[in-house]
């Protein structure tokens, strides 16, 4: 018995174990080992991308790869339980590393320039993975790895019948590899002879009717949805042996931070021959180019039905001559200066001065990256060459001057330039974002900025040679330069350093360096900076916007000044939560918290007002710009600039739940920025940055009570920020792009009067004749309703008395001058303090120094400078950019009609009675 | 009176179709018996109805600026191969409504539409309107894009001429799909400003491609349907239309609406996002299948143009929502009001 048994179990046993031994031997037979060589390389628009050394394999299946860095990266094929190995040389200045979730564990190591490191990968399970480099993914560091089958089984097409029907990889006629990555699709075929082409961006793929052809879309970043007109395929969750009509699909989610989506189509089955886009289906990846053509020839037609390719980061660009359409990059920064850098900007700087100006022949593109920001954002056309507003170019997929989106987003974008001459772009919510593209006919001596250009504000055929054509280059030159920013705390003169460069205009060739300075001067003497004889009552705080610390890599503080001395009192970074473009702050009721925006993330920052330390980071929305109470209830209000609604946060809670609507529903998002709030807190009033109006809504119920279009009709004036009266009657909206003071009706919204605050200004000569105001940004009333003072970033402040709704004066203020705000000055009367984002000083404006109640006598009556000492308290120690970036501030105690009067004790005790009760 | 989904005729050498939407709106069992008898001798597979359908593209509330346009059906007539018509157009809104009417078809089906266009002549933002369908066959003619996008020529209705589109629901084509305009406002269409629609094509087979609440094994008949709800999720609000299987009627329901349904009534919730943003929709106390799994789910994340199906019975009422974060604060959620 016991041996029969043990018998058995041995006969078992030993079929078990040559049943393995036989699964063993055919598991070699058929695993193949992989030795792949690969680089990291810098291409010459500055982008990134994998280059194929070398690929040995044991089965010697090796495909044909490109000879050059590509991108997308090479696709590496193996099949299913191939020992694969990756080397990775690094020939960057930049750590790279090759990340493949789900085939190479966790955070694999990256190398160091000049490094080389190897990765094992772990082909266990079937699928198209993304590699990738963690950090510079969204420059090109991406690629495919396509593990097959053993049996070459791959994805089930749907034919024009509709029969699903199973699909080997040796049946496959082509197959494209299409990254979506931003707001572009980078492509790669391959053809059947295991050729693998690069397409790059949005490439024309081409195909022979009722070839069978299996795409494999990939993305790293954000997320998209990828549609192709006129064909079906399978849904990947699906098992293609199984699937039933429920499973057939035309668009596929790809999820963020990276996805993988393969499918086979069989070339216009059931549709015919004909060019059917594909595109991301978001709107505003749509309008920002994403999308190309899938060419399908009829069978009989003669023609290959080959792949086009499209613009190249290899391709002919300044200094790289290329026969094929080339690509510059911007990257999308929330960094100061920078906020479009070109990925070569480093390079291109020691003669343009500038990291966001690039050039190009006629027909390459421009790409942009939301890489480096966590704001939203437009990518749009400010003034173009007056010809490419035509968009005679039929044919391109991408070609659309002004470009523009409907809506911030998140992304990219790619456009072609035809037309040579100059093109600024820049961000609708964020409008002093600049990035530059000069495109240069090779035929003409200097660079082209073109006879004339079109402005999105409605100017048409503006001369190049015109002041205001060049006054705009001039703003461009110094906001995007660091180095042309005004520093009150150095010993030389402001100098402005300018492209010594010929350029062709509507004169013939000039020099730019050379206009430039004659027209607005050079190594300019800045005044001193002197403190104003009388103090101030309390604090103001200041976004320092673009200062940095060494704490965190994104910029801003907040700056307190004790105006009752006129020192620096603190300078708050909050490394901790490496606040983001600290952008415009309000206290509240009794001045405990201060109410941070940061307006190039999504947080609202709640700041101990005594000891500047962190209370609570709160997720409020995307682009938050401008914060303030409502004075009735305490309730905090925030402007969600970059979507469609102000957030109500009730008073004592951090509860983040209610976003109140700015249009109604379906209407293109007003994307509001510097609200204003009625002194009894029972109406919100937005300048609608998108929609041209200013919107009034009930505080209580969100109803919309009117929305009122600004800028007399005119394209584009950018309402951007509010002031209010005192007893809440009128309201000043100033439109940043059309260079007006909207005043409205308080109540009603009615428009009682637009002011124009460029009158005197002949845009062709640059004559002044009297005060002007270039693009003004902050407008507020003062707390006893007598003055608007108006911060325009043109380098003025406008002094506007609301009796009449008439400008009195005009103040010099600094480049990008920007915030303004009333304080109570000590013993009675206010002082307006006004910042400007491109210098390191704050202004102070008393607007009736005489007390007399005329303000004509208006005046700057001294300057505080915002880079901390020694011995200021800090949170961080400050890096570079000290003092800059001067946008939002409040004073405290905070003296508007509404608020004033609910200030605890300890606010008021150094107030007149007057400033207590500034409406009598 | 409750109608069959399906009548199928086995001949030595065919079997012939005939079609849901067609069936649906039969009047008298006089009317199908004739069609049947009539049906008798034809030998195609693929014999469908032909739709012929007249839709207009308008602006909303002119008047009011509030920059949302709409479509508009003016007349649906359905035919079967002998030439045999039922008027559908009274089933429809009278006015242009968002989302736009939704256009039921069977596997087999044909459908013909003339877009008129009747916006300002004078605003060139609204120079082309269009319809470019998902899902379904449609050749070169009726892709509903510009010329600068298929190299073609530009399939946009204009202030002088409507533009004709064919679509062929062809087997394997059933589902829920969406069309919308392709070619105003910019070079990429008003797809987000109202111009949006759902076409129901439905399986020839008469039976569901969904199971109720996720269970069973797939052979819930198309007719248990008493309601199909068309919930379009856009980037600020959900936009609603309800059918009433048992007489066709469509009702549009505007944003955010609630849902009526009968007390353990079987319905149907076609889902299709539009936009930019993404979306996670939930229906929290009811459950269904993830397409293409077993795996039983009360939430789903979507993005634009995808779609999402699914049906259930109606035993309670619940919330659905959209819990995407401005999605949740701009009050993005509705009831299904069971009674």
């Amino acid at each position: 018995m016991n041996t029969s048994i043990y018998g058995k179990k041995m006969k078992k046993i030993s079929v078990m174990f040559i049943l393995m031994a036989l699964w063993l031997l055919s598991s070699i037979a058929w695993a193949a080992t992989h030795t792949i060589s690969i680089s990291a390389v810098q291409l010459p628009n500055g982008q990134y991308g994998y280059k194929l050394n070398n690929h040995t394999s044991s089965d010697g299946t090796v495909p044909n790869y490109p000879a050059e860095a590509v991108i997308p990266g090479p696709t590496l094929f193996v099949k299913q339980g191939d020992q694969v190995t990756v080397q990775l040389r690094n020939e960057t200045n930049i750590k790279v590393g090759f990340n493949v979730p789900g085939l190479v564990n966790g955070n694999a190591v990256s190398a160091n320039p000049g490094q080389t490191k190897s990765y094992i990968l772990n082909t266990q399970h079937t699928g198209t993975y993304p590699y990738f480099d963690k950090e510079s993914q969204l420059l090109g560091l991406f690629g495919a790895i396509v593990v097959d089958d053993m049996s070459g089984q791959v994805q089930s097409f749907v034919d024009g019948n509709g029969k699903i029907t199973a699909v080997n990889r040796s049946q496959l006629d082509k197959e494209f590899v299409m990254f979506m990555v931003g707001s572009t699709f980078w492509g790669a075929e391959i053809s059947r002879d295991g050729t693998q082409k690069p397409l790059w961006t949005n490439p024309t793929l081409g195909a022979v009717m009722d070839n069978l052809v299996r795409f494999h879309v990939l993305s790293v970043g954000m997320a998209h949805t990828f549609h192709l007109h006129a064909h079906r395929w399978i849904n990947p969750a699906a098992n293609p042996n199984t699937a039933t009509a429920e499973d057939i699909i035309d668009v596929h989610l790809m999820k963020n931070p990276h996805d993988s989506h393969v499918f086979t189509i069989k070339a216009g089955t059931g549709v015919g021959p004909g060019i059917w886009q594909y595109h991301c289906h978001l709107v505003s990846h749509m309008e920002s180019g994403m999308n190309g053509k899938f060419l399908v020839v009829a069978a009989d037609s003669g023609d290959p039905g080959n792949s086009i390719a499209g613009a190249s980061p290899s391709g002919a660009i300044f200094l790289n001559a290329s026969d094929d359409p080339g690509l510059v990059s911007f990257i999308i920064s929330d960094e100061p200066g920078s906020w479009f850098r070109s990925a070569r900007g480093d390079a291109l700087s020691p003669v343009t001065f500038t990291k966001s100006l690039e050039v190009i022949p006629p027909g390459s593109s421009v790409h942009f990256i939301m890489s480096d920001t966590h704001g939203v954002h437009t990518i749009t056309s400010l003034l173009w060459p007056s010809e490419a507003g035509n968009n005679n170019h039929p044919g391109g997929d991408h070609f659309m001057i002004p470009f523009d989106q409907t809506k911030a987003y998140r992304g990219g974008g790619i456009v072609q330039l035809n037309v040579p001459g100059l093109y600024v772009f820049t961000c609708k919510v964020h409008p002093y974002m600049f990035g530059a593209v000069i495109v240069d006919s090779p035929g003409t001596a200097g660079l082209d900025l073109g006879n004339t250009i079109d402005l999105v504000s409605g100017i048409k055929n503006l001369p190049t040679s015109s002041d205001l054509a060049t006054r705009l280059l001039r703003t461009f030159f110094v906001a995007t330069t660091q180095g042309n920013w005004q520093d009150y705390t150095a010993t030389t003169p402001w100098h402005v350093n300018y492209p010594n460069v010929p350029v062709e205009t509507n004169l013939g060739t000039l020099n730019l360096k050379d206009v430039l300075e004659a027209r607005y001067g050079q190594d300019i003497t800045l005044p001193v900076v002197t403190a104003p004889a009388t103090p101030g009552v309390g604090e103001v705080w200041i976004n320092t916007q673009f200062e940095k610390t060494a704490g965190k890599t994104k910029p801003g503080t907040i700056t307190v000044l004790d105006t009752t001395n006129w020192t620096l009192k603190r300078k708050i970074a909050l490394p901790k939560i490496n606040m983001n473009n600290p952008h415009n702050i309000w206290p509240n009721r009794d001045h405990t918290i201060m109410y941070q925006t940061q307006w190039f993330d999504t947080k609202l920052t709640l700041i101990d007002q005594k000891t500047g330390k962190l209370i609570k980071n709160l997720q409020v929305g995307d682009t938050p710009s401008h914060v303030m109470t409502l004075p009735n209830s305490d309730d905090i209000t925030v402007a969600i600039n970059g979507e469609n609604g102000v957030v109500i946060i009730p008073a004592g809670t951090t509860e983040v739940n209610y976003m109140m609507p700015t249009q109604h529903h379906g209407q293109v998002p007003a994307n509001p920025h510097g609200h204003w709030v009625s002194a009894d807190g029972s109406r919100i009033i937005t300048p609608n940055i998108n929609t041209s109006d200013t919107g009034i809504y009930n505080a209580d119920t969100g109803q919309i009570v009117s929305r009122t279009q600004t800028g007399n009709g005119q394209p584009g004036p950018h309402p951007i920020a509010i002031g209010m009266m005192p007893d809440s009657s009128k309201i000043y909206a100033s439109n940043l792009l059309h260079h007006s003071l909207s005043v409205l009706d308080g109540n009603n919204g009615a428009l009682l009067k637009t002011i124009n605050l460029i009158e005197n200004y002949n845009p062709i000569t640059g004559d002044i004749t009297g005060p002007v105001g270039v693009l003004p940004i902050q407008t507020p009333v003062s707390p006893d309703g007598k003055a608007v003072v108006l911060a325009a970033t043109g380098g003025q402040i406008l002094i506007v008395d609301t009796k009449t709704d008439s400008i009195v004066k005009m103040l010099a203020c600094d480049p990008g001058c920007h915030g303004a705000n009333f304080g109570a000055k000590q013993g009675g009367g206010y002082y307006a303090y006004v910042t400007s984002k491109f210098s390191n000083r704050l202004i102070v404006v008393d607007i009736d120094p005489n007390n007399d109640g005329d303000i004509s006598d208006a005046d700057i009556v001294g300057s505080i400078s915002m880079v901390a000492g020694n011995n200021v308290a800090k949170d961080d120690t400050i890096s570079s950019l000290a003092g800059y970036g001067g946008q939002g501030i409040v004073a405290l105690p905070n003296v508007y009609n509404g608020w004033v009067q609910n200030l605890t004790s300890e606010w008021t005790s150094g107030l007149t009675s007057s400033q207590r009760n500034p409406v009598q | 009176m409750k109608k069959k989904p399906e009548y199928e005729f086995q001949s030595s050498s065919c079997h012939v179709v005939l079609k849901d939407s067609i069936k649906l709106k039969l009047a008298s069992w006089f009317v199908l018996v004739s069609m049947l008898l009539g049906l008798g001798g034809v030998t195609s597979a693929l014999a469908g109805n032909i739709h012929q359908i007249k839709m207009v593209a308008e602006e909303m509330d002119p008047t009011g600026n509030l920059g949302l346009y709409a479509y508009r059906m003016m007349q649906h007539q359905v035919a079967d191969e002998n030439g045999n018509t039922v008027d559908l157009s009274g089933n429809y809104s009278a006015v242009a409504t968002i989302p736009g009417p939704t256009i039921v078809m069977s596997e087999g089906d044909v459908a013909e539409i003339e877009l008129i266009h009747q916006f300002n002549p004078d605003n060139p933002k609204q120079e082309h309107v269009s319809l470019h369908v998902h899902g379904v066959h449609y050749d070169k003619e009726s892709d509903g894009t510009l010329k600068y996008i298929n190299l073609y020529k530009d399939e946009s209705a204009t202030p002088v001429l409507s533009y004709s589109y064919r679509w062929i629901a062809a087997p394997g084509t059933s589902g829920t799909w969406a069309y919308h305009d392709h070619n105003m406002n910019s070079h990429n269409g008003a797809e987000d400003r109202g111009l949006f629609g759902a076409l129901i094509v439905n399986p020839a087979s008469g039976f569901l491609l969904q199971d109720i609440n996720g269970t069973g094994s797939g052979s819930a008949s198309l007719s248990q349907i008493q309601k199909e709800f068309v919930l379009y999720i856009g980037d600020d609000a959900f936009w609603g239309m309800e059918i009433n299987n048992a007489n066709g009627a469509q009702t549009a329901l505007g944003v955010n609406p609630n849902l009526n349904a009968q007390r353990n009534s079987d319905i149907r919730i076609h889902l299709i996002a539009l936009g930019t943003n993404f979306h996670q929709f939930e229906l929290p106390s009811y459950t269904w299948i993830d397409p293409g799994t077993r795996r039983r789910i009360s939430a789903k994340a979507i993005g634009p143009l995808e779609k999402h199906v699914f049906a259930i019975n109606a035993s309670h009422s619940a919330s659905y929502l959209d819990t995407a974060f401005s999605s949740k604060l701009l009050g993005m959620k509705g009831q299904l009001v069971v009674d």
